[in-house]
Parts: structure tokens; sequence; C-alpha cells
């Protein structure tokens, strides 16, 4: 619901750092966003389409994102384990983590990018 | 094809801005609790509350945000507080420039504790860092007791669970014991309060409890928790 926000922060951000380098054409923005951060990727795919048509630096580049999983460490079994539905419980001792390693992640990674001519990677 | 680094989360923008509310509130030594349910929880009842029975002890002050409208703005302001309103115009959750500006019309050096209604909506507010101390959820007994393990990101976010409308709950199917068990599972250091706005049983516990945070000056921070966003690994 509020992904068109998202999407807009990404295009300010990634236009920040297109003039700041000099760059004028991006072909490619990477993302990386945890599983468990509330994102809809399809409807963020949808809206950065939507908003990168209207920039000149942006036109036709493509997103690509990262799913990461929601990952918590249990300190007892000094081990990683699988979140499920926000219960970070080790399956193995039952103790409560507070350490979560990933899954809540939304960064920009970085950008791909190339002069007017040039073809986008077909990835 | 050549790659640049850009590495900033996506709403650094807005952890920024939260930072300097936050900032500006520790240095007027004003408290602030996000408060957040779904539509009709009792949000702005509790908050009436509150402020009624706090008088003379807290000066409080509301931020009231809301997607229409100016009710709930009246209501606060009839019980005694200092209040502003925010009209998002149909965003779903506010945000902390919206806070920002709302601190302008706000007189920081003659409050002691600040509330931020946020809109009624149990998907996304959490995810928004306002600058509060702390996040306060309220549910009621006539909105179905699955409500965190539907909604978990929400409790996870939050250090405080109100269990409100208690007064309902002999003709409702609502099992409270339930709702408590799943809101601890996501978040086993919730701190859980169940009381009624209208009896006003559980009142006096929400409000002693009230005067206790806002005198200490260092409790818990709000932006520990990773279940805001870009929270972990960031
Ligand atoms: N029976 C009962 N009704 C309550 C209680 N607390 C609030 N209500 C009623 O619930 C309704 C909604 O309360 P509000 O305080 O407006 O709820 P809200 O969370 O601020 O609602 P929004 O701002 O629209 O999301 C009102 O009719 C209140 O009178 C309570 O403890 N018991
Ligand atoms: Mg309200
Ligand atoms: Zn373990
Ligand atoms: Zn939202």
């Amino acid at each position: 619901m509020h992904e068109l926000s998202l999407a807009q922060s990404i295009i300010e951000a990634v236009e920040a750092r297109a003039e700041e380098c000099g760059v004028e054409r991006v072909r490619a923005v990477h993302l990386r966003v945890g599983e468990a951060s509330g994102v809809l990727v399809d409807a963020l795919q949808f809206a950065f389409e939507m908003l990168a048509s209207l920039s000149p630096t942006l036109t036709g580049a493509r997103l690509t994102i990262e799913i990461t999983p929601h990952r918590a460490w249990c300190e007892p079994c000094a081990r990683t384990f699988t979140v499920m539905d926000f219960v970070a419980r080790c399956p193995t001792c039952g103790t409560w983590s507070t350490r979560i390693l990933s899954g809540t992640e939304l960064q920009i990674l970085d950008m791909e990018v190339g002069a007017d001519g040039e073809q986008g990677s077909q990835e | 094809m050549p790659r640049v680094t850009i590495a900033r989360n996506i709403l650094a923008a807005n952890e920024e801005i939260a930072a300097d509310v936050r900032r500006r509130l520790a240095a007027a030594g004003v408290r602030c609790i996000n408060l957040m349910s779904g539509p009709g929880a009792g949000k702005t009842t509790l908050l009436e509350r509150s402020v009624a029975r706090l008088r003379g002890q807290l000066a409080v002050g509301v931020i009231e945000g809301d997607i229409e409208t100016s009710l709930d703005a009246e209501r606060i302001e009839a019980a005694g507080a200092q209040v502003v309103q925010i009209n998002t115009r149909g965003a779903c959750h506010l945000e902390a420039h919206m806070v920002r500006d709302a601190l302008e019309t706000l007189n920081l050096q003659r409050l002691d504790l600040l509330f931020i209604e946020n809109i009624g909506n149990l998907v996304c507010p959490a995810a928004w860092d306002l600058g509060e101390d702390l996040r306060a959820v309220v549910v009621s007994t006539t909105e179905g007791d699955e409500k965190p393990a539907k909604y978990p990101q929400i409790f996870a976010a939050a250090q405080v669970l109100v269990l409100n409308k208690m007064d309902l709950l002999p003709y409702v199917d609502y099992d409270p014991e339930r709702v408590c068990t799943q809101a601890l599972a996501v978040n086993p250091g919730l701190q859980i309060f169940a009381l009624s706005c209208r009896s006003g049983e559980g009142l006096d516990a929400w409000c002693d409890w009230l005067l206790a945070f806002t005198s200490k000056r260092s409790v818990t921070t709000a932006r520990e928790t990773p279940y805001i966003m870009g929270g972990a690994g960031s």
C-alpha cells in the first residue's frame, strides 16, 4: 500500500547518487529486501517501473530484488535458525532469540550505469 | 556494465528526520509514545481518559494522526491536552516529517509526555520510526483474538500491548490469554495492560506506569527493535 512512496524514495536516492557520480543513464538498480520487512515485492516493482519511466536518468531501468530470509542467532546452540511467522524461538532448544540476523532489510545496494546508446544487460 | 555502489537504506531520509525529532524531544525533556492499533480499538478514548486522569501530575500533549477530519483532536482538546492534528489525506501511516512539522506548533517546554496517535492500521505504521521513545499497540475485545498471529510485525516492533474494552468480554468470543500468548510469542519482552476505558478498570495501573515511564529518562529506546524498516543488517 505504501510501495509507491518506497519507490519514490528509491528513485530519489538513485538520482542523487547518479548526479554525484556524473552518471547519465541508470540501467538497473539492485535492492536487498528482507522477507519480514512487510514489502510487497510485486507492488514495489510496479511502482518503480512507473516512476522510473518519468525520470530521464532512470527510463527503462530494471529493478532487481534480492530477498533475504528471516533468520536469528541462538546463543545456547551457537547457530542460526529460520524465524517462522515472526516467532524468533530456536526450534532446537526453545530459547527466544533477541538477535535477528536478517530478514528486515530495505537496502539499496548499487546500480548499473551506462552511457546513452548502450544496451542494458539482460540478466 | 559498470556498477556504482549506493549502500543506503530506502528509508534513510525518514530515519534522519526521526533522529532529529528524537533529539529535539530529548533536549526538551519530553518522553514520546507512538500509539498504534487497528481502526476503532480505542486509541483516542484511551488518550482522553489518560489525559483526564493525569491532569495536575503530567503535562500531556497529543499529535493526532487521521486520514481525514479533526474529530479526534477535538476530543483530546476537550479533555485538556495540547493537541496538533495531522491529516494524511489517504496515506496509511504517519512518517517522521509529519511529526517534525507538528512539533512546530507544540510548546515542548510545557510538556512532559507526548503521544502520537498513529493512523488506525495494524499493517504498516510500526515500520516507520517517528522519533518516539516507545511504541504501544492497542487491541480490543471486539476485533477478534487472532490479531497478534495475523499481524505479527506490529507486535514485534512494540514494547507495550494494551487490551482494551475488557468491559465487553462477557458479550464477545474473545480469549485474552490467547492474545497474550500469541503476542508474547513474537515479542517475549512485551509489557501488557488489560483495561476498559468505559468502566475505568485497569486505568490506574496504566496511568501509574505512564508516570513511571515519564520520570525515567533512559528506558529502552524504541529504535532498538529490528522490526522497524531497515532495522537489522543495515
Ligand atoms: N465498550 C467500550 N467501548 C469503548 C472502549 N474504549 C473505546 N470504546 C469505543 O470504541 C469506539 C472507538 O474508539 P476510539 O477511541 O475512537 O478508537 P480509535 O482507535 O481512536 O479509532 P480510530 O482513530 O478511528 O482508529 C468508540 O465508540 C469508543 O467509545 C471501552 O473500553 N469499552
Ligand atoms: Mg482515534
Ligand atoms: Zn537453540
Ligand atoms: Zn503505510
